[in-house]
């Protein structure tokens, strides 16, 4: 009881992902297919992931932020990064040969994440 | 007042780039948002061309404007377009840009992650267009693309393959985006800012983010299904992939709608307490349906296959009608906070208050075709069409609009003209009615949905002519909206800060917003409520009385 009071945001995305379990424990009762059974336990479970993932940051992070990290750049490496992955999917239609193009694309948004990703940090 | 520490931090280490580039590269959650936001008006009004060319060929029976393979070209990429494109990502883009500030954060987490996020979805949206340049023209089977119809056999256009390329990257940037927003809400909010304390927006945008990370993954695994079909079309002569495909496209089909939705709803919702005067009317009750509501959603996937025969009906039809409950607490929340308010009839409330009713037609509508009898008659016909616009542009657009309205001034710091919101306001009004509510009419007659023409002896032709009247206006309100945009810019009236005397913290800051939301000058008023800034005013209010009083 204490977790939950603690932890709110972990105790509202598992109990999200609880109620779906239910939902779906229901669903089964009504004998549906077995593939759309599974289809909603494995949302319901990728919620309790995303939940997880929360609890783990809370435990380990402050309840209420007293120190931000705020990126302060970065950004240009991202619609670069963007522009490649479209590219890297547009084999899907054109050729893979367009992954030639797409691999530089990405490595130029890698060098740029790395050039220009500096951090600073907010006062405690 | 004291000045929270969180909401000073150092100067950037490394110059940034300025100017346009700037800004498209920027990790500030104000202009990501600003971004996404900006990006899907524009598109919504490329759609709503796509809409109006289709009014101009069902205007009148046997219309020979467009071929048949043009005019499925163009639904296609509207409803597509309206759907991944602009009323999903306008929805989460109002979370980026509004959620860091209510709960009183600097940023929103994982900026650079958000950002990429948008960038997908701008390379989404530009190759799902690009299928309009393909030999045979853009993807034509529908938003949905049913196989075996969307197999390569049948759909052998390249226009198709883009559109599965494109949709599944802007859903991709949509789930990162959706993550980003939830993160932030659960992870980041300000000190004093406890869950039961955050306005009803955030609240919405958990809800919504919820239902983004458990459902949208099922777009993808759709697409990827499609994609394997296109490659080899003899999967589809198998039942197991045809009904899967549905089942796996519907369990992200029916959630999205909320996520369509809430963000509006909950927009309207702070829009009618502030020009009420009055606080948010059952607060823990709303938080409490929205997530149920949202949890419900996941569950009526099955009533969009009713028709197919393969499905469970009875439980989808217990679930769709289930939603009537988490609903009514909603639609009792809004009536009851303007309950006894004093209104103040300002262009936003115009459209909050509009999108009560006309949205309830939508929602009935819903649990009419969410009942098997029901949906066995009116399946595939225009009445599907009117439920959907009264849901998606009656009700949703209506608190897109609202929010507009509403938080404009706070992002630019400019108030946009009364009189053309006004003006916008009522011509939306009359084209939206008048374009959808003979629709009922013309599914209820039989007409079907996705036909290209129809005959003079069919007798449509009377409601479909009153129905691209009415898109007419709806375009004419477009019109004074985009130019209500451009000279508000343009002869720009100062804002202030809280032109609306604002409930929540977001209004506490300059508008536009600081980069790190909250400066010295402008710092985080003690949070007590779900509505500070309302507290703070009274807390005022009462010292005033107290000092006039002693005085006396």
């Amino acid at each position: 009881m204490n977790t939950f009071k603690r932890h709110p945001g972990w105790a509202v995305t598992a109990a999200w992902g609880a109620l779906n379990g239910i939902l779906v424990g229901i669903l089964a009762l009504y004998h549906e297919d077995l593939l759309a059974v599974m289809l909603y336990v494995g949302a319901a479970v990728l919620v309790e992931i995303a939940a997880l993932a929360v609890l783990v940051s809370s435990r380990r992070g402050p309840r209420e932020h007293m120190r931000y990290r705020v990126p302060a750049g970065g950004g240009a490496a991202v619609p670069v990064a963007a522009a490649g992955l479209t590219i890297a999917a547009l084999g899907f239609v054109y050729g893979f040969w367009l992954m030639s193009l797409a691999v530089p694309v990405l490595a130029v948004a890698a060098a740029l994440a790395v050039h220009q990703g500096t951090w600073r940090r907010g006062p405690s | 007042m004291k000045t929270d520490p969180q909401a000073v931090t150092e100067p950037s280490p490394a110059p940034r780039p300025g100017g346009w580039l700037g800004v498209l590269t920027s990790t500030d959650h104000k202009r990501i948002g600003l971004l996404i936001l900006g990006t899907s008006l524009v598109l919504l009004f490329l759609m709503g061309v796509l809409a109006l060319l289709m009014r101009s060929q069902l205007a009148q029976p046997a219309e020979d404007v467009f071929s048949p393979q043009t005019y499925n070209q163009l639904f296609t990429i509207h409803g597509s377009g309206m759907i991944y494109l602009v009323m999903t990502p306008f929805a989460l883009g109002l979370g980026v840009y509004l959620v860091p500030l209510q709960i009183g954060a600097p940023g929103i987490a994982m900026p650079r992650t958000t950002l990429l996020g948008y960038w997908l979805y701008v390379f989404g949206a530009l190759t799902i267009l690009s299928g309009f340049a393909a030999p045979q023209g853009a993807h034509a089977d529908g938003w949905f693309s049913y196989p075996p119809m969307a197999s390569s056999r049948y759909s052998p256009s390249v226009g198709s393959d883009l559109w599965v390329i494109g949709v599944f990257l802007a859903a991709v940037g949509m789930i990162l985006i959706g993550w980003t927003v939830l993160w932030t809400v659960l992870r980041k909010r300000t000190r004093g800012m406890t869950m039961l304390r955050m306005p009803v927006f955030s609240w919405s945008m958990v809800a919504t983010c919820l239902m983004v990370i458990g459902a949208f993954p099922a777009l993808l695994a759709a697409l990827v299904m499609l994609a394997v079909g296109r490659v080899d079309p003899s999967v589809f002569t198998s039942n197991v992939w045809n009904i899967g495909y549905q089942h796996i496209f519907w369990f992200y089909g029916h959630p999205v709608v909320y996520v369509m939705f809430f963000p509006y709803l909950a927009a309207v919702g702070e829009v009618l307490a502030v020009f009420s005067g009055r606080r948010y009317f059952a607060y823990r009750g709303t938080v409490l349906a929205l997530l149920t509501f949202a949890a419900l959603s996941m569950s009526v996937w099955g009533h969009h296959m009713f028709a197919t025969g393969q499905a469970a009906n009875n439980y989808y039809s217990l679930t769709s009608i289930a939603l009537l409950m988490p609903a009514g607490i909603e639609y009792f929340a809004l009536v009851g906070t303007i309950m006894g308010g004093r209104l103040v009839f300002t262009t936003p409330m115009l459209f909050a208050l509009a999108f009560i009713p006309q949205f309830l037609i939508g929602g009935l509508t819903g649990i009419m075709v969410g009942t098997p009898v029901i949906d066995y008659h009116v399946t595939d016909s225009y009445f599907v069409v009117a439920h959907l616009h009264y849901v998606l542009f009656a009700g949703s657009a209506f608190g897109l609009f609202a929010a507009v309205y509403y938080w404009f001034p706070k992002a630019t710091g400019v108030l946009l003209r009364e009189g053309l919101g006004k003006l916008h306001f009522w011509l939306l009004v009359v084209g939206t009615n008048l374009t959808f509510l003979p629709m009922f009419g013309l599914g209820y007659l039989g007409m079907p949905r996705r036909v290209s023409s129809y005959f003079t002896a069919d007798g449509f032709g009377l409601l479909n002519l009153l129905s691209s009247c009415g898109a007419a206006v709806l375009a004419a309100g477009m019109l004074v909206f985009l130019f209500n945009i451009l000279e508000s810019l343009r002869s720009r009236r100062p804002a202030g800060d809280d032109p609306w005397h604002g409930h929540t913290l977001e209004w506490a800051t300059s508008s536009p917003p600081p980069e790190v939301n909250f400066t010295p000058e402008h710092p985080l008023p003690p949070i007590t409520s779900n509505s500070p800034l309302l507290d703070l005013r009274k807390r005022r209010a009462a010292q005033v009385a107290e000092e006039q009083k002693g005085r006396a």
